[in-house]
């Protein structure tokens, strides 16, 4: 069920100024190709989740835009911006589930946009939406956890619910924002690998922002350097240097940086 | 791998509590005699009283000012009383000080019993005892107060740091010593935040007991309610809430500071 | 020994105990006057007993079931009415309306129920109606500032996560606000019951209904067995109220 050619994106000089006078995005001209699969890196403060929440709005331009698909992403809350994020999921790195609920209820989230207001209101749900929460928890592997309480499992598992929330939304760009900053190095590894494979499965355009170098590299396809919220590399993960690196940090790395320490020598 | 099935949920459970609530809800309306035909159509009778009611009679605010000032000799008195006599009856509660099981079990019941009596109850009784007037107020006022601090004293006390009060135990110090100079120190902030706290709960109170004659504003408030002076009643219902929200001020504004 | 200085604490007591006595001679409750009362209550006490229990089975019974009618109709009204009031007094959900709807829940605090009662009565006739009415409106008050309270303390994570999805301000309140709040504002409405119960128990004494009334009653024309009746149904009744209450609210809370 692979997305036909859908899912661009596209910022054309976009800003965005904070209300404290800090710069979040400056001049941001960008373009995210249908399927890409994009890690977006920079040190903490340089605008990678303010990027990613400006695609689905939940952070808003102060100039410029932002499109999806040729459509421009409203600026403003209501049915039209609702309707775009429908097609948007986003994962989060506190990952976000409502603890007191089970897996099944939390991925079904995904899908309030796409069923009738009252049937979401009474927690009436179609079948055709119940198979799409299953097959969506079957993708990231945890179908027996169906009907436990979110807040039974353990963070990984966690994760892989708030994927399952995304994909049962079946949209056409997955955000990852920081998906793996409160995870261990075992359960990072295997959420990265899902994303990846989700990716390459379903030609999800997806926009992962990271804050460790070895695991842009490993999985990157393409890497986006972002520093002082301005896009300061652009390019393809398997040809990215150490330099480059030191380029958007605008220092030396450290161990901070990585995951695995062997890999900083 | 599949899902597993659904879980039955406990549906005997669920049902049985809705089922309750439900049941429980239409006896007592039914109980209460609550109709809103009855609401609505008393609502133009409703608005000729408040019509009376309003604007209040301002020329009766001066009676005001002597029956006010009771109301808070009252006040005082209660809680000066009541908080000296919660601070045996809130240590011999608290597990960790009381020195017998025997006297914890049967002081925590007996502050129990004082808590399920309100203010009022306690007014009317000593009202028949002592007689109409004031001094059944402080009486009633000092009972209600032994009840709200001792209560919520003790549970301070259970949380004190034991390491000082078995210091003085273990240099051979007495029971009473150790209650007195190892205990009680630490939780003196709480107990002053109490009494602050029971202060308010007793302005407020002392405003009503006049209902049931025992003195205060309360037993004008009484006269003119059973005349229908309504715009009396809401001319002392005004000033009542007016004070009770300045004092409220102050012994909040007191209280935070402490804790 | 040492002299030090006079502290605060000192002069706080000082005080205290200064307007302590002045309030004691305010109301004329003088030292002989003192002498008289543990004598004068410990007679009363010997008229209570034994109570007249066949006068308790018979007319304070039903009263104390009207008690608790009324407590528990106040409860719903208040339950029902505070909670859109407690999500428009979250600061977190509605920053501009939130301290509109908290001042007047501080207002409504600030009235007793029985101040109320008075008001009810000679609207809807005296009994037990006005008595629930006023128990509902006056517990409003709390039940508003207690529930915006625990709407302000939750996670607002998922909030964001079902809006980001698409969920309407609506939908999110459904999924992400209610699962997390509707245990805890449970737990609240059956604190305020057991209030309620006592609040109920008095207002009997403006014709509002309840056990209030019989009370004063016996006691008006001195039948203290009676009297006696009415305070040990009380208080075994509400005994077993506070205690199967407290206990299901733990669990929920738990739960």
């Amino acid at each position: 069920m692979s997305q036909k050619a859908q899912g661009s994106i596209r910022f054309s000089s976009a800003n965005i100024v904070y209300p404290n006078g800090a710069v979040g995005m400056r001049d941001l001209d960008l373009e995210i190709k249908p399927g890409e699969f994009v890690v977006v890196v920079g040190s903490s403060g340089a605008g990678k989740s303010t990027l990613l929440r400006a695609v689905n709005g939940l952070n808003r331009l102060s100039s410029g835009k932002v499109e999806i698909d040729g459509v421009q992403v409203p600026q403003r809350d209501g049915r039209e911006l609702r309707r775009l994020r429908k097609r948007v999921g986003m994962i989060f790195q506190d990952f976000r589930l409502v603890r007191r609920l089970s897996v099944m209820s939390n991925v079904l989230i995904g899908r309030l946009a796409h069923v009738p207001g009252w049937r979401a209101m009474l927690n009436l749900w179609p079948a055709h939406d119940r198979a799409i929460a299953i097959k969506a928890l079957e993708r990231v592997g945890i179908p027996d956890k169906a009907w436990v309480r979110a807040s039974d499992l353990s963070g990984g598992q966690q994760q892989r619910v708030g994927i399952a929330r995304a994909l049962a939304q079946e949209p056409a760009i997955i955000l990852a924002d920081e998906p793996v900053a409160s995870l261990d190095p075992v359960t990072t590894h295997q959420i990265m690998k899902d994303l990846v494979r989700i990716n390459r499965e379903l030609g999800i355009t997806t926009l992962v922002n990271l804050h460790f170098l070895d695991l842009a590299r490993q999985y990157g396809q393409r890497i986006i350097g972002l520093r002082f919220g301005e896009l300061v590399y652009d390019g393809s993960a398997a040809t990215v240097t150490d330099d480059d690196f030191r380029e958007i940090y605008g220092r030396d790395f450290t161990e901070d940086d990585v995951l695995d320490e062997d890999e900083v020598a | 791998m599949g899902v597993p099935l659904k879980p039955a949920r406990n549906w005997w459970l669920w049902a049985g509590a809705g089922g309750f609530l439900l049941a429980m809800t239409l006896w007592s309306a039914q109980g209460i005699g609550f109709s809103f035909s009855e609401l609505f159509c008393n609502l133009g009778s409703g608005s000729r009283l408040l019509q009376e009611s309003w604007p209040p009679d301002f020329a009766f605010l001066p009676r005001l000012y002597q029956p006010f000032l009771e109301t808070i000799y009252i006040a005082i008195i209660g809680t000066v009383v009541g908080g000296i006599l919660a601070i045996p009856i809130a240590v011999l509660a608290a597990r960790n000080l009381s020195p017998g099981k025997l006297i914890w079990f049967a002081d925590r019941n007996f502050m129990n019993i004082l808590r399920t009596l309100p203010d009022l109850f306690w007014a009317m009784l000593f009202a028949a005892a002592v007689g109409f007037g004031p001094v059944a107020g402080a009486l009633a006022l000092s009972v209600f107060t032994i009840a709200v601090v001792s209560k919520l004293w003790s549970e301070s006390l259970e949380a004190v740091n034991m390491g000082l009060p078995e210091a003085v135990r273990s240099a051979g110090g007495s029971w009473l010593q150790m209650v007195q100079f190892g205990a009680l120190p630490q939780a003196l902030p709480h107990y002053v935040s109490y009494v602050l706290y029971a202060f308010e709960l007793n302005v407020r109170a002392s405003m009503v007991l006049g209902l049931v004659g025992a003195g205060g504003i309360g037993m004008i408030l009484e006269t003119q309610r059973a005349n229908f002076e309504y715009e009396r009643v809401t001319m002392i219902i005004l000033a009542v809430l007016v004070a009770v929200l300045i004092i409220e001020q102050i012994s909040e504004s007191i209280r935070k500071r402490l804790t | 020994m040492p002299k030090h200085r006079v502290g605060w604490a000192t002069w706080l007591t000082f005080i205290i105990a200064a307007l302590f006595i002045f309030s004691l001679w305010a109301i004329e409750f003088s030292p002989s006057r003192m002498i008289q009362v543990p004598g004068q209550v410990l007679q009363q006490l010997s008229f209570f007993y034994p109570a007249d229990m066949a006068y308790g089975w018979e007319t304070v019974l039903p009263a104390i079931v009207e008690s608790i009618q009324i407590a528990w109709i106040g409860t719903i009204i208040a339950a029902i009415l505070s909670l859109p009031l407690a999500l428009l007094g979250a600061r977190t959900l509605f920053p501009r309306i939130s301290r509109f709807v908290k001042l007047i829940s501080a207002t409504a605090r600030a009235f007793p129920e029985i101040l109320l009662a008075i008001y009810f009565v000679p609207i809807v006739g005296l009994g037990a109606f006005a008595g629930a009415l006023a128990i509902g409106i006056s517990s409003v008050g709390m039940l508003t500032k207690l529930g915006a309270e625990v709407v302000e303390s939750i996670d607002f994570g998922p909030v964001e996560a079902v809006e980001a999805s698409g969920g309407s301000r609506l939908l999110a309140l459904r999924y992400a606000v209610f699962p997390q709040v509707l245990p805890e504002l449970a737990a609240h409405w059956l604190f305020r019951f057991e209030l309620n119960i006592r609040a109920s128990a008095v207002l009997g004494v403006v014709g509002a209904g309840g056990v209030g009334g019989v009370l004063l009653n016996t006691l008006r024309y001195g039948h203290f067995d009676k009297a006696a009746a009415v305070l040990v149904l009380t208080i075994i009744v509400v005994l077993a109220i506070d205690m199967i209450s407290g206990e299901i609210r733990h669990r929920i809370i738990r739960g």
